[in-house]
Order: C-alpha cells, then sequence, then structure tokens
C-alpha cells in the first residue's frame, strides 16, 4: 500500500477543504486525512490522492490559487 | 484488523490514559477536587498569583501548566520539530484565548475537565460537554465556509523561545516566592488555590504529559472536528481513553460521586454550563485547538498560539474582575452577558474571516 500515495500539506483547514471540493470537482479520487506524524506535528488536516493523479492536483492547485504548503509522498 | 488499529493508535491511547490517571492521582495527591488537570482553571490561578485578578481563593503559580510547555519542548527539541513560526492573526489569537476563557470560566472548566468532571460523576459536566461539541459545530461551519487566520512564517528561534522562558520565569516565582509590597506575588490560604499536589510531582507529571502530547498531537477540540469533518477518530480515541481512564482510576481512589448537586467547583444552572462551553467551544475551533494543545503548541516554538494562552491569562483576570467568572452559587453577575457578547464577537470574527462575506458581495 505504502507508495501508491501522496498528500498535499495546507496552511488552514479551510484551504484543505476547498482543495478536496475542487479535486472532487474534477472527479478525482482524494480523501482528507490527518496530516501523518512524521510530516509536521500540527494537528490539522491533509488531502491525500493517488500518485498518478500529481499533475492533476498540482494544476487544480494553482488554479484554485489554493496555497499549499508541500506535497509528500507517503 | 483491530490489531493493527491498536498499533497505529497504541501512543494516542497511552496518553490519553496517562492522562487521565494522572489528574485522578493529582487529585488524591492535593489539587482540587475534579481539577486534577483544567488547563483554563489553572492559567486562572496563575492570573491570580500575579495579581491579575483578586479573587483570594484562587491564586496559585500551577507547576502543570509550566510543565506542559517544558515537556512540548524538550520532545520537540529531540525529535528536531521545534520551528519557531508566528504571524498568523496574533492579535485575534489573543481575542479568541480571552473569549475562551470567559466562556470555560462561566462553566468552570475546560474541556479537559469537562471529561474530569464527567469521570467524577459530575452530571452538570453534561451540559457543557453539550455546549461544547455545539460551539465546535459552530465552528466547523465556519472552517467550512473558508474560515482561516491566514498562514504562518518561519521567524528567529527566539520568538519561539518566548513562551518557554516566560513559563520559566513562573517557574522562578514559584520556586522562590518573592513577597513585594503590593502582595505578589499572590498565592492562596485557602479554597481550590490553597490545594496542590507536591509541586516537583506535579511539574514532572505535567512534564511526561507534555512530552507525549507533543508526539502524539493530542488535542480535545480537534478530536470532535476531525470526526465530523473526516470521519477520523484518531484524536478521538485519544479523548475517550483519557475519559475512560479518569473512571476507571476516579472509582478504584473513591472520588467517583455521580450526581448534580453540591459537585466540587461547578454549578447547577445548565443554561449557562452550556452557553459558556458553547462559546469556549466556538473560540477553541477558531483558533484550531483546545487549551491543551496551545500549550504543546507554543512549547514547539508557535508563538502564535504562545499569544493565545496570553489571551486565556488575561481573560481570567477580566473573569475575575468584571464578575463573570461563576461559583459554585451560580453565575458571576455579568456571566450570562458576557457569554452572549463573547458569542457574537465569533460570529463576527466567523463570518468576516471567510468566504461567507466574499459571497454576499459577489452576490
Amino acid at each position: 500500500m505504502k507508495g501508491n500515495y501522496s498528500v498535499v500539506i495546507f496552511y488552514s483547514t479551510s484551504a484543505a477543504i476547498r482543495a478536496e471540493s475542487l479535486a472532487k470537482k474534477d472527479e478525482l479520487i482524494v480523501k482528507l486525512i490527518p496530516v501523518p506524524r512524521n510530516l509536521s506535528s500540527d494537528c490539522g488536516i491533509c488531502l491525500r490522492f493517488n500518485n498518478e493523479d500529481k499533475p492533476k492536483i498540482e494544476k487544480i492547485l494553482q488554479d484554485g490559487k489554493v496555497e499549499y504548503e508541500n506535497i509528500y509522498g507517503i | 484488523m483491530l490489531k493493527k488499529i491498536f498499533c497505529f493508535r497504541k501512543y494516542i491511547i497511552f496518553t490519553g490514559v496517562f492522562i487521565g490517571i494522572s489528574a485522578t492521582v493529582l487529585q488524591k495527591l492535593g489539587n482540587p477536587a475534579n481539577m486534577g488537570i483544567c488547563i483554563a482553571c489553572m492559567e486562572r490561578d496563575i492570573a491570580g498569583a500575579l495579581g491579575l485578578h483578586r479573587a483570594a481563593v484562587v491564586q496559585y503559580i500551577r507547576p502543570e501548566i509550566i510543565g506542559f510547555v517544558f515537556g512540548s519542548l524538550i520532545a520537540a527539541l529531540i525529535f528536531k520539530e521545534f520551528k519557531a513560526r508566528s504571524g498568523s492573526a496574533p492579535l485575534m489569537r489573543f481575542v479568541l484565548g480571552f473569549l475562551a476563557m470567559i466562556g470555560a470560566l462561566v462553566f468552570l472548566g475546560c474541556p479537559w475537565r469537562t471529561l474530569l468532571r464527567l469521570a467524577g460523576g459530575d452530571g452538570n459536566a453534561l451540559f457543557g460537554l453539550a455546549g461544547l461539541i455545539t460551539g465546535i459545530l459552530v465552528g466547523i461551519f465556519f472552517i467550512k465556509s473558508g474560515y482561516n487566520l491566514g498562514r504562518n512564517q518561519r521567524t528567529y528561534p527566539l520568538v519561539g523561545w518566548i513562551m518557554p522562558l516566560i513559563m520559566m520565569g513562573l517557574f522562578l516565582l514559584l520556586l522562590f516566592r518573592p513577597q513585594l509590597p503590593s502582595g505578589a506575588v499572590f498565592f492562596s490560604s485557602q479554597g481550590p488555590g490553597s490545594q496542590h499536589a507536591p509541586l516537583f510531582i506535579a511539574l514532572l507529571v505535567a512534564m511526561v504529559i507534555g512530552f507525549l502530547a507533543q508526539r502524539t498531537r493530542f488535542c480535545t477540540v480537534a478530536a470532535v472536528r476531525d470526526v465530523i469533518l473526516i470521519k477520523d477518530t484518531y484524536l478521538f480515541t485519544g479523548v475517550i481513553s483519557l475519559l475512560l481512564a479518569a473512571l476507571v482510576s476516579n472509582l478504584i481512589l473513591k472520588q467517583f460521586h455521580p450526581g448534580f448537586q453540591g459537585q466540587p467547583i461547578a454549578h447547577t444552572n445548565q443554561l449557562w454550563n452550556f452557553g459558556g462551553m458553547v462559546l469556549a467551544g466556538l473560540a477553541f475551533t477558531l483558533a484550531g485547538g483546545c487549551p491543551g494543545r496551545q500549550l504543546f503548541l507554543s512549547g514547539e516554538g508557535d508563538a502564535d498560539a504562545a499569544v493565545f494562552v496570553l489571551g486565556m491569562i488575561v481573560g481570567a483576570g477580566f473573569a475575575h474582575n468584571f464578575d463573570t467568572a461563576s461559583s459554585p452559587q451560580g453565575p458571576g453577575l455579568w456571566g450570562p452577558a458576557s457569554v452572549i457578547v463573547g458569542l457574537i464577537i465569533c460570529l463576527i470574527i466567523g463570518f468576516s474571516m471567510s468566504d461567507l462575506m466574499k459571497k454576499k458581495k459577489e452576490a
């Protein structure tokens, strides 16, 4: 299972929610999950997606002007 | 499957259990009843010790608060997670901390003490818990509507060290107890402020809690938020563990006294038990975490969380000086009014810092 997913880390919970709704509009399979402990000590929420969708996710974030901290493979 | 869940969650369960047991044992060792640990009450006592309010029965520099910050700091340093950061609407966080304290002192407890009061058999806490969840739900509504306080920025390490240094100062005041002509540092000779567990035991236990909580991100408010917002129960498992461990521990220590009347440091005005915690729950959610979590964050370099903590301490001073804090007799004279005003302010913050205003303008 490891290696199939990546997560986008945001600066705010609402940005994560916005990104989720934008991604779902484009029918991508995404899920909001708590930020994995090894990535950050924030108690925030991040967006998980399938690795192959990375270019699409990046475009969505850019087009939607959603500011994000980073993308990590998990 | 179950084993996998436990493996993933064993640390958060352990943290919850440790907090639950520690709180009841600290009570046994001298802390006030159902207040083995209460972030709001303990910060209120610190405010009193510094003379920010003159309620003579609630003045003590609680080493637990100091220990939470130190424990988190040590964990963050060891695991290289100490990051000095600030600049995410600090003044707004001060206001939210202030209002959260106003609400918590109308109910008489923070989310942690809500759980501990329940575990001690205090039925009034059910209304506080209902209020807390209601407040969090309103907060979630704003988060879903785009509410945020803006992003923080990395900054000079010293900025992140301010809160640990403030705590070091408080620790020195506690240790040496200087007596100034003004009467400061104030230490209660009777009432809840005079009841405390031995200093170094309390400090040590709190440091372990701070350490564990920094590692696991334990947070009572985000626990509820995550269940509702993203259907994730990781943090919630910790909260339930805390409640059950405290309950069992109270039963063993004979500290479980079910009922509504005559509960320690509590009142039976359910409307304002509820209302106070709606305000606190909303303010915590808008600020991103429960008061414990804010302390742990301020220990790992989050200066915005530190400002929230300072807001809470100042809020406690205000609450007692202006008679908005409750007493076992019931809400203070201005308690209900302060909750209503506080809720209005929180709603204005929620509306104006989300997309709700933008949408209205566009429409």
